[in-house]
């Protein structure tokens, strides 16, 4: 990984796992491990210690969440919470999650030890995480993250399916991912000095599209309505299969539910359980595709609501991804929206937290209408120079907000409840992760008391990494499909009109 | 007992109730239906459309006012089939195929309505086919086509081809629209008229007919 800065930038290594992360001076460590699939089970807001380091070496002062949290010896011994973190030189750190896989909850869950070496990997649109596990202790022994090279030839999805349905693209796609996968795998062979013959076993999860192009199916079907396909199963393939030349593992990309509610969500169920709930609870992937999954032990639902990448900083004015110079926090003090900036230098743009953030504080404070419109038809809001909000952005905003609750909604409805039936919503993704939770119930966008919202960090990896320590995937995952009905919303009537009622704000916090 | 000219602001302000109540005193009255629709309703959704294209309004506004709008046109509309008054324009409109996004393409279809034409909704995943057949069928003037997906835009070029194949190309204009479509792709695949949003999608329907 590294910063688009030309600073000098902040070097990180991880022991034991020989990993080198570089970062802006000033930066949230949070966003460095969060790319390496560190998990931040309380949204990093200091609470829960899950996220704990160690400092091997470096100076890394203790914040005030660090003294209420550890204890004089603790903190003299280098013990910090990673989220509270900002690094100012060079660091070794230790990361405790890794020692025993842990469950986002905190505890620790029963494996079953395996035999060798085992790969997890999470393969996104846009990010590729890898691990490599030692399946006899639990720990995990090594990560890489690359960008999915795929993305050169179509940033969103549905560019991507475009590009793959002629038969040269798929090839070239396949081909591209393949690589770079085996490319990741060999490194963390290397950095661990373990023998190849040692990896046994490798799940991978992803959304349809990507489980389609890496196993070689075609794409053509997810590319328009009824977008339904024959291969959403779990998928077996051999290292030679995929021209993996020497390892010998079985590789076993993970079943999804329908054309656009993949892998990743199955994994997201086995990471947060919502299967074995005897209460409703829900999993929302606050991504573009905006995929979730509500029910319980009896039952579950699930659907894409297609937010659009607007959480992500797309499609608004001065939208940025969560990187140095982006205002990332907006708070209201003294009557007035104070912006932080990430890094802490000249502000460059806005992320998705601080869009959440600056509409919430806005409306709180009049700036902003329950309409969606600025005070006295103003056309931006400035924010902190030169970064400004636009009426077209706080647009799109409503149009992504709308369908996340509108999905939400609909799905409490197709389980015979409302909102307030919901006992719990585990947030997924990287954007789940760095929301304010209290922003976001202000906006509308999760329609659900703060308490029952907590942040499951890369579910998705996680629940890979539980489906390598089972004997089974197959018999894993049986369970969760059976359970499951894949709701279509656009053919769902009651859409539009939720959907547009959902666009608007609610009147007053609460 | 409501004044005629608050017809306007009950459509500009999405009030369904009074609008139609207004609409149906005024018609029991003895008011022409035609000035009805030409001095109130048409303007107000003219307006409608001007706040929504300046950003003033979004999509929540616009629908209550489009619904407000047809709750009036639904009194009015038997009578103006009775003195033969002619509409605008006659538009065939739909979502082209393997795309079932329709928001958009009703937001057009009410606008259009409110602005004095007629419209034979076809609904999503529709077909070259079905476009050319009811074009054929219903003599329409204007067809709009409406994409909202990557993958699925592409299918206007093939739409285009099929009216032209069938003959029905100097009958009809195309419009084109939905959030991936430009002017620049509308050119390309030779469409007539563009818009990115409800309202100029009016004023581009206007411009070609060289109506209003
Ligand atoms: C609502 C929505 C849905 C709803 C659709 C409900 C419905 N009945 O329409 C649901 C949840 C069902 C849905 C499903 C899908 N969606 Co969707 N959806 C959206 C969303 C959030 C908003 C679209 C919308 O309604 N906008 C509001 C209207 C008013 O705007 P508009 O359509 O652009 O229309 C305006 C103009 O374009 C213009 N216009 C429109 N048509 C025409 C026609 C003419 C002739 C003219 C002149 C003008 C014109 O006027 C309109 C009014 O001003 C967008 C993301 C976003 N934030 O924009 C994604 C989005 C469009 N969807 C997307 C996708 C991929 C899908 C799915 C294929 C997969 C998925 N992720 O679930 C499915 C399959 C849908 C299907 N079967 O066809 C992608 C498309 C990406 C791409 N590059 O192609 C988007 C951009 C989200 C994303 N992932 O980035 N979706
Ligand atoms: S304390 Fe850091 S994530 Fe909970």
């Amino acid at each position: 990984m590294s910063t688009e800065s030309n600073e000098r930038p902040i070097t990180i290594r991880l022991d034991p796992l020989d990993k080198v992360v570089h970062v802006r001076a000033g930066a949230p460590l949070q966003d460095a491990l969060f790319a390496l699939g560190v998990e931040f089970p309380c949204g990093g807001r200091g609470t829960c210690k899950g996220c704990r380091i160690k400092v091997l070496k470096g100076d890394l002062p203790p914040t005030d969440h660090d003294v209420q949290k550890f204890t004089e010896a603790d903190i003299a011994a280098g013990w910090r919470l990673a989220c509270q973190a900002h690094v100012k030189e060079d660091l070794v750190l230790h990361v405790s999650q890794w020692d025993s896989p842990i469950l986002s909850d905190n505890t620790a869950f029963a494996f079953d030890p395996q035999d060798g070496l085992g790969v997890a990997v999470d393969l996104g649109t846009t990010t590729l995480v890898a691990q490599l596990l030692d399946l006899t202790t639990g720990q995990v022994l090594a990560v890489r993250t690359a960008l999915n090279p795929q993305a050169r030839h179509g940033g969103d999805i549905m560019s991507r399916v475009e590009f793959g349905v002629s038969a040269e693209g798929q090839a070239k796609l396949k081909d591209l991912i393949r690589r770079e996968i085996g490319r990741m795998i060999r490194e963390l062979v290397t950095a661990s000095h373990v023998a190849p013959a040692a990896l046994h076993r490798c799940v991978i999860v992803g959304n349809t599209v990507m489980h389609h192009l890496f196993c070689g199916h075609s794409v053509e079907p997810l590319s328009h309505y009824p977008f339904e396909t024959n291969h959403l199963g779990l998928q077996v393939l051999t290292a030679k299969d995929v021209g993996w030349d020497e390892f010998t593992l079985r590789i076993e990309f993970l079943p999804c539910f329908g054309g656009f509610v993949g892998s990743d969500i199955v994994a997201g169920v086995l990471a947060t359980r919502i299967h074995e709930s005897e209460q409703i609870e829900v999993l929302v992937d606050l991504g573009t595709n905006g995929e979730m999954i509500m029910g319980n032990r009896h039952g579950l639902f699930c659907a894409a609501t297609a937010a659009g990448p607007a959480f992500e900083g797309a499609r608004i004015y001065m939208g940025m991804r969560a990187a140095t110079g982006a205002i990332s926090r907006v708070h209201v003090r003294d009557g007035r929206l104070v912006c932080d900036v990430i890094g802490e230098g000249t502000p460059r743009g806005i992320c998705g937290s601080g869009l959440v953030d600056a509409v919430a504080g806005a409306l709180d404070l009049g700036l902003v209408l329950p309409n969606g419109r600025l005070l006295d038809g103003a056309k931006k809001m400035h924010l902190l120079d030169p970064v400004v909000l636009s009426q077209t952005d706080i647009r799109q905003l409503q149009l992504a907000k709308g369908a996340i609750s509108a999905g939400v909604q609909l799905l409490a409805q197709r389980c015979g409840t409302t909102t307030d039936g919901v006992a719990r919503l585990h947030l997924a993704g990287a954007f789940g992760n760095y929301i304010n939770v209290s922003s976001a119930r202000r906006i509308g966008l999760l329609p659900m008391a703060e308490e029952k919202i907590v942040a499951s960090g890369n579910a998705a990896l996680h629940g890979a990494k539980l489906a390598l320590f089972s004997r089974d995937t197959e018999r894993l995952c049986a369970p969760i499909l059976k359970l499951t009905e894949h709701m279509t919303l656009s053919s769902d009537p009651k859409f539009q009109d939720v959907y547009v009622d959902e666009m608007s704000f609610p009147a007053s916090g609460v | 007992m409501s004044n005629i000219t608050e017809l306007y602001d009950a459509i500009l302000t999405g009030n369904h109730k009074k609008a139609v109540e207004i609409t149906d005193t005024a018609l029991k009255g003895g008011q022409d239906p035609k000035e009805l629709v030409d001095k109130y309703m048409i303007p107000a959704m003219d307006e409608v459309g001007r706040r929504f294209e300046a950003n003033e309004y979004f999509v929540p506004e616009l629908l209550i006012a489009a619904r407000a709008m047809k709750g009036a046109l639904n009194l009015v509309r038997p009578l103006l089939l009775a003195q033969k008054v002619a509409p605008a324009g006659r538009v065939v409109i739909g979502t082209v195929k393997g795309d079932l996004h329709d928001i958009g393409k009703n937001l057009v279809a009410a606008m259009l309505e409110g602005g004095g034409f007629e419209i034979i909704d076809l609904g999503v995943d529709v077909s070259a086919e079905k476009f050319v057949a009811a074009i054929k069928e219903k003599g329409a003037n204007v067809v709009c086509l409406s994409a909202l997906l990557t993958t699925t835009m592409p299918g206007m070029k093939d739409i285009i081809k099929a009216i032209e194949t069938a003959g029905a190309r100097k009958q009809v204009k195309v419009m084109v629209g939905g959030a991936p479509v430009t002017k620049q792709y509308a050119d390309q695949i030779g469409a007539d008229g563009f818009s990115d949003n409800a309202s100029g999608a009016v004023t581009e329907a206007r411009r070609l007919l060289g109506v209003g």
